[in-house]
């Protein structure tokens, strides 16, 4: 691991240092994270609500749920976070080549989840868990309260994979970048900011795996 | 190839997220074993307050919440705290009704 490079960041013309530049950029990132908090709590609200205003419902329809496809991509995104701190850790060392592979790694890691994530649909389709679909008779038609849940279900894991889609979209144009010579010298902290985000995305699911899949069963 | 010396300096700094790997993982496994068993009705109320160590954990040590500047520390829990007003004030609501 001889190729260390030297790290830093290129100072923008409005902050009066590197520091400050850093605690903006880290500041405006958790600007937006708590808002997408309040977008996620919104829903993990409803599921609480629901819980308790229709518990039976509730539970017949989180049983039907894929609680280890849930829980074996927890495992996979708390896996992904490991990676991305790797590739945090080895850019602080400026050690690029190694902290371009464990981008991929995280990278890799976050499509298993979306593969693991599209096989649950697949089966929840196959098992007729799916009410918003008119066409196609539903599980549990007679329990019109479950459908709310199962709606539910589909609008929280939908948007964490929306969001996960695009945090490895952005992840994989952040490893094409980092491979050049010099990006380390310049745009370090561009690894930990984005380091937050997937951060998060991990929190995030967390959160929905224990509230939808766990807490109503 | 690494060498001795940078082996040991790589682990010296990827020790804190190994052992926040640990100890994430370890209470996944707790609470997927009691949502899978469910030994007790209130199960639900250890399995909530395992998420939340959870969450405390990826935000102290992953997001590295505990090594930020005071006003990023307290941006970034004042956000945490407002949510658990929110849902606090609302339940509040649903379950005295």
């Amino acid at each position: 691991m001889s190729d260390r490079a030297a790290i830093g960041v290129e100072l923008a013309e409005q902050f009066t240092d590197v520091a400050q530049q850093r605690r903006a950029a880290t500041l405006g990132m958790w600007s937006w994270l708590l808002t997408e908090l309040l977008l996620f709590a919104a829903l993990f609200l409803i599921a609480l609500v629901l819980r308790i205003l229709h518990p039976d419902s509730v539970r017949e329809a989180a049983h039907h749920l894929k609680f280890w496809i849930g829980a074996t991509n927890t495992a996979v995104l708390i896996c992904s976070s490991l990676t991305m701190s790797g590739a945090i850790v080895t850019s602080r060392l400026g050690w690029q080549r190694a902290m371009v592979r464990c981008m991929l790694a995280t990278a890799a890691l976050g499509s298993l989840f979306l593969v693991f994530k599209g096989y649950e649909y697949y089966q929840d389709y196959i098992e007729h868990m799916t009410p918003f679909l008119a066409w196609r008779p539903y599980e549990l038609s007679g329990d019109r309260a479950s459908q709310l849940y199962v709606s539910l279900y589909y609008v929280a894991t939908a948007l964490h994979a929306f969001h996960l889609t695009t945090g490895v979209a952005i992840l994989l144009g952040l490893a094409w970048q980092a491979r050049a010579n010099g990006y380390l010298q310049r745009h370090q902290n561009r690894i930990e900011i984005y380091g937050l985000y997937w951060h998060f995305i991990d929190l995030m699911w967390i959160m929905v795996f224990t509230i939808i899949y766990v807490m109503n069963r | 190839m690494m060498t001795p010396a940078e082996k040991r300096e790589l682990w010296r700094h990827m020790r804190e997220p190994a052992i926040t790997f640990a100890v994430l993982l370890a209470f996944l496994a707790i609470n997927v074993t009691i949502g899978w068993l469910q030994p007790f009705p209130a199960v639900w109320a250890v399995e909530g307050a395992i998420m939340v160590l959870m969450i405390a954990t990826v935000l102290l040590f992953s997001m590295e919440v505990i090594e930020e500047p005071a006003l990023i520390k307290f941006f970034s829990i004042l956000g945490f705290v407002w949510v658990a007003i929110l849902f606090g004030m609302t339940m509040i609501d649903y379950v005295t009704r």
